[in-house]
């Protein structure tokens, strides 16, 4: 009975674990919320997930400031690893799937923090990157999942830090495809509003919202991002923010409401130019579209 | 073009010895070559793409659909009309995916007339229900090319001179029944620089060809469904511009977006697009706003019906960066080059690579399985190594 109609969902937690933003966070003496809290509320999030169907999964990728790293499920070699490495560790009474996945989700968020000291750090984040990564790992689930069964991918992306303007594309690129393959991107945030996010969820069809006070983080992560987006439509759910999709001109990066577009390249400048400057294009003039009216009164008076 | 014609017919070259392609291995199985010949057909499709070409980005397309009564034919199930039709469907979808900014029309020919189903407009929704609509009437008489590619005509003409004019036809009758001499009609179509591709559903037509041949076209008669789905594919991503696509800045609105609410204090108003309508469709508070003459509209892409300004949002355009911005080729690497004892993971689904050979991006030298390989090419244009660091992030333009 169950077969024909089991459902499953997998949630691809993106965190941003920018070392900057958070560095600066435990150094206000007063932190609002840590890293390892942080961490500790989505485990709470992911457990709770896992709970609400035995086929439900969960992945967690970490988005740093120069690279993306996989954090769970580990690469599972084909033969068999000695999952009871950490044997000696008290079992109590804990499902033994939520202890492994927390554990490795600690280790994993240990070495990356530890590993990484020397680097330049960086304001932003590039969460594309990690992004592509969920979408890629979504297209491999879709594939393996077991027949008759109808799985549900989302993704949620935790981010404090600032937006990285250069990553426009390949993160529209990234949301054209989730779009294409239903997947839904919720943004929570953390600390600095994010245009492009803004954008992403909009698209998509998730839900993003800047939570008010990140103490209680957790709270809002089961409040608004655990039901799966079909229950959400009966929930009353933070209002949808106005969505900016006015294009920046790419001369000045403003942003505008009437600008020109090359038909080549499709570059967006905010004032006529004869050469575009992306594609070397010269143009031709056009009379204004008012000086051929114009042409066209003159015989009749 | 000449040498295609030099080729000749099929039944006159050499009977072709498929069986022989299939070697048994050392085991004397069928099954690496059966599998070298599955990951070859993979790859083939990444490596036809042409880049460095200029392309045709804003798109004026004609679909014109056969209605005659060889469209009743069921060699395609259930019928050829039907089969058609239900690919057409995912066709637009396709076409407008990924050509945003770009517009669409339908026109179908039964009868020995040509009639115009929808004009030429960015709304797929519109264009699928009028398809839909076409399922229920029936295929009649002979079909007249010449009155179609005349009718398309008079709409591409006007179009203006840096966007591509496009007919494409699905023809499954094997005759044409003309007013006039055709080969009048294709010389206005070489003059106007209207681009004509047809899909047979039968088998090789002269005229067909010819119409193809000389207007830059593509002519392809199908094998069967499957086959003709990816005929129809190919039609999607924008050809090559013609020599003499001028090219132009356009100018375009980005209207606001208000979504309503009490706080703004707007009041509800009628959208230009239902305002013929005797429903109360699109009478809200939300809606995009022209900047120019601040006309509402309910959907994008749309050009303004009062002011005429074409308005689109700036993720309209981003779809279409990826045609511009394309991924380079990665580099084919066999397994053998790494250690034999190590495991090797795609970086970015985490798999462990069981394949023959992986896929290195020349940029950021991340290793990925031939799956995500083709996901990442043909979906996700983009590079999940390069996009997450800061040297590799961004693209170059490649124009010519």
């Amino acid at each position: 009975m169950a077969d024909s109609t089991s459902t499953c969902s997998l949630v691809v937690i993106i965190l941003d674990t920018n070392p900057a933003w958070w560095g600066r966070q435990s150094n206000h003496g007063n932190p609002k919320l840590s890293l390892s809290k942080c961490v500790d509320s989505l485990m709470t999030f992911a457990n709770s997930h896992l709970m609400m169907n035995h086929l439900n999964k969960i992945a967690f990728i970490a988005a740093h400031s120069n690279f993306s790293h996989f954090m769970y499920p580990k690469r599972q070699q084909r033969e068999v690893t000695d999952i009871d490495t950490n044997i000696g560790e008290i079992n109590d009474g804990k499902y033994e799937l939520f202890d492994r996945m927390n554990n490795q989700i600690k280790d994993e968020i240990k070495s990356l923090v530890l590993k990484n000291m020397e680097v330049e750090f960086e304001n932003d984040s590039l969460i594309a990157g990690a992004l592509s990564m969920a979408l890629c790992y979504i297209h491999r689930m879709e594939k393996e999942k077991p027949i008759g069964v109808k799985m549900t991918s989302r993704v949620l992306v935790v981010k404090a830090s600032e937006d990285n303007p250069a990553q426009y594309m390949n993160l529209m690129n990234t949301v054209f495809t989730a779009q294409k393959q239903n997947v839904v991107i919720d943004a929570c945030i953390l600390d600095n509003d994010s245009g492009l996010l803004q954008q992403a969820c909009d698209i998509t069809g998730g839900v993003y919202l800047k939570i008010p006070q990140p103490q209680g983080m957790l709270q809002y992560l089961l409040w608004v991002y655990l039901p799966d987006p079909s229950t959400r439509e009966q929930l009353t759910l933070p209002a949808r923010v106005q969505v900016d999709y006015r294009a920046a001109c790419f001369c000045h990066r403003n942003l505008i409401d009437i600008g020109y577009v090359c038909s080549v390249c499709l570059s967006i400048f905010c004032s006529f130019s004869p050469i575009c400057s992306t594609c070397q294009t010269t143009f031709k003039i056009i009379a204004p579209p008012k000086l051929t009216k114009k042409k066209s009164k003159k015989p009749t008076t | 073009m000449a040498d295609d014609d030099d080729k000749g017919y099929r039944w006159e070259t050499e009977y072709e010895k498929t069986w022989e392609v299939l070697q048994e291995d050392a085991e004397g199985s069928l099954q690496t070559s059966i599998d070298d010949m599955l990951h070859k057909a993979k790859r083939r499709k990444l490596l036809e793409k042409i880049t460095n070409v200029r392309l045709g980005m804003m798109r004026h397309l004609f679909i014109i659909i056969d209605m005659s009564v060889s469209m009743g034919d069921q060699d395609l199930k259930p019928t050829r009309l039907i089969c058609s039709l239900k690919l057409l469907e995912s066709f637009i979808e396709e076409y407008f995916d990924q050509n945003p900014i770009s517009q669409l029309g339908i026109i179908v020919t039964k009868n020995k007339r040509a009639e115009k189903i929808t004009e030429l407009g960015g709304n797929p929704r519109r264009h699928i229900s009028a398809l839909q609509k076409l399922k229920e009437r029936a295929c009649q008489g002979e079909p007249s090319l010449q009155n179609s590619l005349e009718l398309a005509l008079q709409t591409l003409r006007h179009m203006p001179s840096h966007a591509s004019r496009e007919i494409l036809t699905i023809y499954g009758s094997l005759t044409t029944c003309d007013p006039g001499d055709i080969v009048e009609t294709l010389k206005i179509l070489k003059d106007a620089h209207v681009r004509c591709s047809m899909v047979g559903l039968a088998a090789e037509v002269r005229i067909c060809k010819k119409i193809c041949s000389d207007t830059h076209g593509k002519y392809t008669v199908i094998l069967d469904e499957s086959h003709f789905k990816d005929l129809l594919n190919q039609h999607t991503s924008p050809p090559p511009a013609m020599m003499n696509t001028e090219s132009s800045l356009i100018r375009m609105g980005f209207p606001h977006q208000n979504l309503g609410g009490d706080r703004t204090g707007h009041k509800p108003s009628m959208c230009m697009c239902h305002l013929d309508s005797k429903t109360v469709e699109g009478f809200s508070t939300t809606g995009y706003f022209c900047p120019q003459c601040k006309s509402k509209y309910c959907e994008l892409p749309v050009e303004c019906k009062s002011c005429g300004l074409t308005l689109v949002s700036a993720p309209h355009l981003a779809r279409s960066y990826h045609h511009l911005f394309p991924l380079d080729q990665s580099k084919e690497v066999p397994i053998t080059d790494f250690d034999p004892g190590q495991h090797i993971f795609c970086s970015a689904c985490q798999i462990e690579i069981q394949e023959q050979s992986v896929y290195q991006c020349k940029k950021c030298k991340c290793i990925y399985c031939i799956d995500c390989d083709i996901f990442i090419h043909e979906t996700l244009h983009s590079c999940p190594g390069c996009s997450s660091s800061r040297q590799t992030q961004t693209a170059e333009a490649v124009f010519v």
